[in-house]
């Protein structure tokens, strides 16, 4: 038996030990927002927040969330659904395309910003880079790590527009 | 509104509508084709209602539409999302032709079914460059495709061609049809004329009369319209969504974890076992031996296969099996296969291409006579380039949920070709495909990896031989090593200059050729005398078309060379290229704007170089100019500047965030797409060794887009990545004048 | 005739894709552990919790995402551990380890690894190493007792 808060909500399932966070979640809790990419935290599609840290859950055990807090992508969002700054930040710059690793980009996204609200662009290489986006929204990201930092502007709709 | 009572009149009126007919005779002046595929005498209409339009209430107005009482429009779209964005601005496409309220659209996946076979799409693969076929072929080509499409299962996404197959020639058309049927229904409900009703976020509006009522009133009288087979399509001036970067609808599901993939199935009512799989480390051989003695013992096991051609292990969750799978010792059958290692590979290649020499192979383009124009050249260029083999890769690992019971079968997965799926699945498992129902959910990524099926047929092969619904997951390692792909390939060009150093000919020869036809074709370029021959040779390797298929390569050979020959002429490799698109005003105002915006002609940093490239790909012109700064010595990118050409962009934000996808897809098998070989099996197994560019990694992207006009509409997917290799291999020869002839290039600078 | 030309060229390629493979493999063997629902095998379940190798070697499932531990066994994302205690660190030849582990002299040994494992990267900055920090004490003892037990020569 394994007991952990996850997002907020305390959970007591019945898993090995060794079994990493990321299959009990999608599996025995039946969240499957947070994705399986790699098996190995090459990719960091898996990223969910262990008591506010940020880690690979494919590759952490089960046994290490005892008693923990465990955050995954559905747990984000504030108490009525409204969406994080993040997650605005998200929509405003259309990120995401096939959106897969997109979970574990928000994850890590707002873990940086919670301990660096004004990130450099090395901050966001350094809390970024362990998290692959096939598609190549990087530069999206980027920018919207920014928007959400309040260092630059949302997109609006109208922008893009061509002559 | 409450005239919609659906059960007595919705069958009658689509019987009437099926009678009537939008029939094969459907065809539009200037190369459109027929309307909703799934309305023409035959087609089971009533079955395709109860599919997609199964409540209460809703009506189909035709086989791409829906109106529910609420007034909400249906979009429904026959191509999947894999994150190309093709449900939204295909849902933009019609919602602009009628006058559909944009927040009241909504997006819905086609189900598999022949009914919503993409015949324009078809018409694409089968024959590029037939689309724009005289107005007098069009009912032979109409009725050739459709029933090609059928027997060939093509419900396919791919070619970058959702946009401007489906989008131009039916969801516009649809959405155009619908509204004339509904004002025609408006019109004899209030005794005015129709040409006084105005439409506008889906309301009907006679201004003289007063009257005014949403869509959703007269949705069911549409129905009794007559149809018209040749709607006025809105002009540029006239498009209220179109060329607007509308939000995508699936972002909001992708930001919070409920969108749902693949992988993600849970059906209802059914209690999944997991599955995880071992297959050959080398192509086509098959198990000899299986010892599964310690995956007898680890918990969570149920069963153990040997399936032939692949090892199983089914547990109570996917990390016990593949825990229990990887424990599993298996001897397989040996190689037949000469390919050892890349390097017996490219012997295979040079061999043919030895054998073609200077002028055998089969002639795939020919103008002029290159071979007596390079012997007169005042000078020569030749050069040999190497590509290798490519894993997808996509971020979603390859999956299928099967489950096969009472002579039923049912799988949910992630698919480019849901209906050649099923045909597979049905093959593999002997069941009729009208007993097999596919479910197909988001994709996470694909880039042609999902045109291939195995995956789901071995997982209808484990349901049905465990008798368990299963989740059939392949680890990254399986997903890397084992699968199929982009085909490596070696090229040898050859070209003639001037006195003045311009290209009087151009001679080139390689071993692969698959799709587009024309990828290994300069035919941009106005050279008066080229050969393009291939020179077959096999693949040790399966292959899959990989986002752009043959222009990932060719994209690559062709533009270094012409980087090349620049160079030997003692030109700037940006001018030397405009100089031989002076028939080209399209080619030649990308280039030049290019130019632009990247500052090409300005000096950059200190250690630092551009390069340029410019490639015609699924019918749009792409030029990208990279800047590397080299003065570590290793070449870091600093910036990419893209400017494209598709005729007219129906979503701007939406394309340039393909183009930025493309290119960093394309950065990133330049800088390190390599899978090697050992006894003949892959040695990369997972992103540690198969790398893929990272946030630190990637350059600033700037995409500019022109709306060049009267054109097809060119797509988006897959255009952007051709440029970006041979780009970066001309900005690292510009920078150090290391000429990069083969790939990748990050281990060329360890 | 030049359109038929291409069309039979792409069409040749689609086919192929649609065909897929067309023999269809028997199972060749069925090896059932346990229906389901019926009670995981007990043997399974590792018995005389005060073995701590055996312990490890049950913690150590949650390493083998990125850490094999046969002898000679290509190592794969992270080196093969074969051998590890007593083991230089980053010494393992042909590992392209990361800068911080190549640059360290030290050598392997419990207490030494049972402060990395708690935290890699608070142990050794600039580790690869990103995942796989055991936070639990026992759990820790368990693993290393296991790496030790795999790293003396079997007799």
């Amino acid at each position: 038996m394994a007991s952990f808060i996850l997002n907020g909500q305390p959970v007591t399932v019945d898993a090995d030990p060794a079994m990493p966070i990321l299959w009990v979640v999608r599996e025995k809790v039946g969240l499957s927002g947070t994705k399986f990419g790699c098996g190995i935290a090459q990719c960091g599609a898996c990223t969910v927040h262990l008591d506010g840290q940020p880690v690979r859950s494919c590759s952490t055990s089960i046994s290490q969330a005892e008693g923990r807090e465990v955050t995954t992508i559905e747990g984000i969002a504030g108490p009525d659904g409204e969406l994080s700054k993040v997650q605005q930040a998200w929509v405003s710059e259309q990120v995401p395309q096939c959106g897969y690793c997109q979970s574990g980009q928000i994850m890590s996204a707002t873990a940086l910003l919670r301990d660096n609200p004004s990130p450099s662009d090395d901050d966001i290489d350094a809390a970024m880079s362990g998290n692959i986006c096939r598609c190549g929204t990087y530069t999206r990201i980027r920018r919207a790590i920014k928007v959400a930092a309040g260092q630059e502007t949302a997109r609006t709709e109208a922008e893009g527009e061509e002559a | 509104m409450n005239d919609m009572s659906p059960e007595d009149k919705k069958p009658s009126k689509l019987a009437k509508w099926s009678r009537r007919g939008f029939i094969g005779a459907g065809v539009l002046a200037g190369g459109g084709l027929l309307i909703g595929i799934g309305v023409r005498p035959g087609n089971p209409i009533g079955s395709l209602a109860s599919k997609v339009a199964p409540n209460a209430g809703e009506q189909l107005v035709n086989s791409w539409v829906k109106i529910d009482m609420n007034n909400v429009v249906t979009a429904i779209v026959p191509h999947c999302e894999m994150g190309q964005g093709a449900h939204s601005v295909l849902a933009q496409m019609l919602a602009d032709e009628l006058d559909a309220a944009w927040d009241q659209v909504q997006v819905m996946q086609a189900p598999a079914d022949g009914s919503y076979v993409v015949s324009d799409t078809a018409r694409l693969f089968a024959a590029p460059f037939t689309l724009n076929a005289a107005d007098w072929l069009e009912p032979t080509w109409d009725g050739l495709f459709t029933q090609l499409g059928k027997s060939m299962d093509l419900l396919i996404t791919g070619g970058s061609s959702s946009i401007r197959t489906t989008g131009q020639y039916q969801m516009r058309i649809a959405g155009a049809a619908a509204r004339q049927m509904l004002v025609g229904a408006a019109a004899d409900a209030w005794g005015v004329p129709a040409a006084e009703i105005t439409t506008r976020d889906s309301t009907l509006t006679h201004e003289a009369s007063g009257n005014s009522a949403p869509y959703s009133e007269f949705a069911s009288a549409a129905a009794d319209q007559s149809m018209d087979h040749t709607p006025k399509l809105k002009t540029r001036d006239q498009y209220r969504l179109m060329g607007r970067s509308k939000a995508r609808t699936d972002i909001p599901a992708k930001i919070n974890g409920t969108a749902e993939f693949g992988i993600d199935a849970e059906p209802d009512g059914l209690e999944l076992s997991y599955a995880a799989v071992v297959r050959p480390p080398v192509p086509s051989t098959t198990v000899t031996a299986m010892d599964a003695s310690r995956a007898e013992t680890m918990p969570g096991v149920l069963q153990i296969l040997n399936m032939g051609n692949f090892v199983t292990v089914v547990a109570d969750s996917y990390w016990q099996a593949q825990q229990a799978v990887n424990t599993v010792q298996i001897e397989w059958s040996a190689s037949d296969s000469p390919v050892r290692t890349m390097d017996d590979q490219f012997a295979v290649f040079a061999a043919a291409l030895d054998e073609a020499g200077e002028t055998g192979g089969n002639q795939a383009a020919a103008r002029g006579d290159a071979q007596a124009a390079l012997a007169d050249a005042a000078s020569n260029v030749e050069a040999e380039y190497r590509a290798p083999y490519l894993a997808h890769a996509p971020m979603e690992p390859l999956n299928c949920t099967a489950h096969v019971a009472d002579g039923k079968c049912d799988i949910w997965t992630s698919t480019q070709v849901p209906l050649m799926a099923r045909s597979e699945v049905a093959g593999t498992i002997g069941m009729g495909t009208e007993d097999i129902t596919i479910h197909h959910p988001y994709l996470g990524g694909a880039f042609g990896r999902r045109l291939g099926s195995e995956y789901v047929a071995m997982a209808a092969r484990v349901a049905q031989a465990t008798g368990y619904p299963i989740k059939m997951i392949w680890s990254r390692e399986e997903d890397t090593q084992k699968a199929l792909y982009r085909c490596a390939d070696m090229s040898r060009i050859r070209a003639g200059l001037d006195e003045s150093g311009a290209m009087v000919a151009y001679d080139s020869v390689f071993t692969q050729r698959h799709d587009p036809a024309e990828a290994c074709v300069p035919a941009i370029y106005n050279i008066a005398n080229t050969s393009v021959r291939v020179a077959e040779a096999e693949l040790h390797l399966p292959f899959q078309a990989w986002r752009s298929v043959d222009h990932s390569q060719q994209g690559f050979f062709i533009e270094s060379f012409i980087d090349e020959a620049a160079h030997a002429a003692g030109a700037d490799s940006l001018d030397y290229r405009l100089a031989m698109l002076q028939n080209a005003p399209r080619h030649k105002a990308v280039l030049e704007k290019v130019a632009e915006i990247s500052g090409w002609r300005e000096a950059g940093g200190e250690g630092t170089a551009k390069g340029v490239a410019i490639v015609e790909s699924f019918g749009t012109i792409v030029a990208e100019v990279i800047e590397v700064d080299m003065s570590s010595g290793k070449p870091k990118m600093t910036n990419c500047w893209a400017v494209c050409d598709a005729g007219y962009v129906m979503n701007p934000d939406g394309f340039r965030n393909q183009i930025e996808g493309g290119i960093v897809f394309g950065l990133t098998a330049a800088m390190y797409g390599e899978l090697e070989l050992k006894d003949g099996a892959i040695v990369q197994s997972n992103f540690h060794d198969y790398k893929m560019l990272r946030m630190n990694e990637v350059p600033n992207i700037e995409v500019a887009l022109i709306n060049s006009g009267d054109v097809p509409v060119g797509g988006a997917g897959e255009p952007g990545l051709p440029p970006a290799a041979p780009a970066l291999a001309n900005a690292i020869f510009a920078a150090s004048g290391n000429r990069l002839r083969e790939l990748p290039i990050a281990k060329q600078f360890t | 005739m030049r359109n038929r030309a291409i069309l039979a060229a792409c069409l040749l390629t689609v086919m192929v894709t649609a065909c897929g493979s067309a023999e269809q493999p028997e199972v060749i063997e069925q090896i059932v552990v346990r229906e389901r629902g019926a009670a995981p095998l007990a043997a399974a379940v590792s018995e005389g919790g005060d073995d701590l190798v055996a312990l490890g070697e049950d913690a150590f499932q949650m390493c083998t995402g990125c850490h094999v531990i046969e002898t000679g066994a290509p190592s794969s994302a992270g080196p093969n551990l074969h051998g590890v205690v007593g083991r230089v660190v980053g010494g393992l030849e042909d590992f392209p380890y990361s800068d911080a582990l190549t640059a360290s002299e030290a050598v392997w040994d419990d207490a030494s690894l049972d402060q990395y494992l708690a935290d890699p990267g608070g142990y050794l900055p600039g580790t690869d190493m990103l995942a796989g920090a055991v936070r639990d004490e026992e759990t820790r003892a368990a693993i290393i007792a296991y790496l030790a037990a795999n790293s003396v020569p079997s007799e």
